[in-house]
């Protein structure tokens, strides 16, 4: 899967939660999923629980903190799938 | 320093599944469980305790301009109940917080200080009137005082809470 698939697949996993559209139709790397997506820190988790779920990975607590923007993400996803 | 977290508890159960799989466990400790399972109500506690995580993360946040996930870093303890309102603490990195924390069945709000005679001197503020975010994080700006004046501003679903020392 390249970064542009990486990041389609990211964007339907998120869209569910998201509280800025703009922000979410103009999504880049950079998006930050709290301040410019607007989601919710609770649901954040559950963002992180679908990750896992559609990739079939585990983010264990260090990489979880990082998860705060697209760019972090598609990161720990692309590590994680590749010491599958 | 302060910081407050407010949960809409209505809005909290449409937007979350606090009992999906994995939920727990990514944002709470195992001691932090064992209080959620043994409580009266065990939702009305999740929120009660992530109130207090979210509260205390808004000093840190502000103490050391880092961001991050880390609700699991952020540990509660110590809950003590007086006359309804419920005390406690939460530590991240050897870092200390006091928490204060009122229930209702309509809302959880929490506010966290540095130090616990802080909370005799909290204010609410009725509008965001002189408030600019630096970083995300709000101060107030008062004219006739050059300094700002550390502010935590909470919105969810029905309810806000701006707060002040």
């Amino acid at each position: 899967m390249n970064r542009a698939q990486t990041i389609e697949k990211l964007k339907v996993i998120v869209k569910p939660y998201i509280q800025n559209q703009e922000a979410f139709d103009n999504l880049t790397e950079s998006t930050d999923f709290i301040t410019d997506l607007q989601i919710n820190s609770a649901n954040l988790v559950d963002v992180i629980l679908d990750i896992e779920e559609a990739y079939e990975i585990v983010i264990d607590n260090q990489s979880m903190e990082r998860m705060l923007d697209v760019k972090s993400a598609i990161e720990i996803i692309e590590t994680k799938l590749s010491e599958k | 320093m302060i910081g407050n977290d407010i949960v809409d508890l209505a809005l909290a159960r449409k937007e979350s599944n606090w009992k999906r799989n994995g939920f727990l466990d990514k944002i709470f400790t195992k001691k932090e469980q064992v209080l959620i399972l043994n409580a009266e109500n065990p939702e009305v506690m999740v929120w009660n305790l992530w109130s207090r995580k979210e509260a205390a993360y808004k000093i840190y946040n502000r103490k050391t301009q880092i961001r991050g996930y880390i609700p699991l870093q952020l540990e509660c303890f110590d809950l003590e109940i007086f006359d309804g309102i419920s005390f406690g603490k939460v530590v991240v990195q050897k870092r200390v917080y006091f928490t204060k924390t009122e229930t209702t069945n309509q809302f959880v709000h929490t506010i966290a200080v540095e130090n616990v005679q802080d909370f005799n001197t909290i204010k609410t503020l009725e509008n965001r009137k002189n408030i600019k975010k630096n970083n995300g994080i709000p101060s107030c700006f008062e004219k006739d005082n050059l300094l700002a004046k550390p502010i935590s501003i909470s919105h969810h679903g029905r309810f806000e809470q701006i707060v002040s020392l």
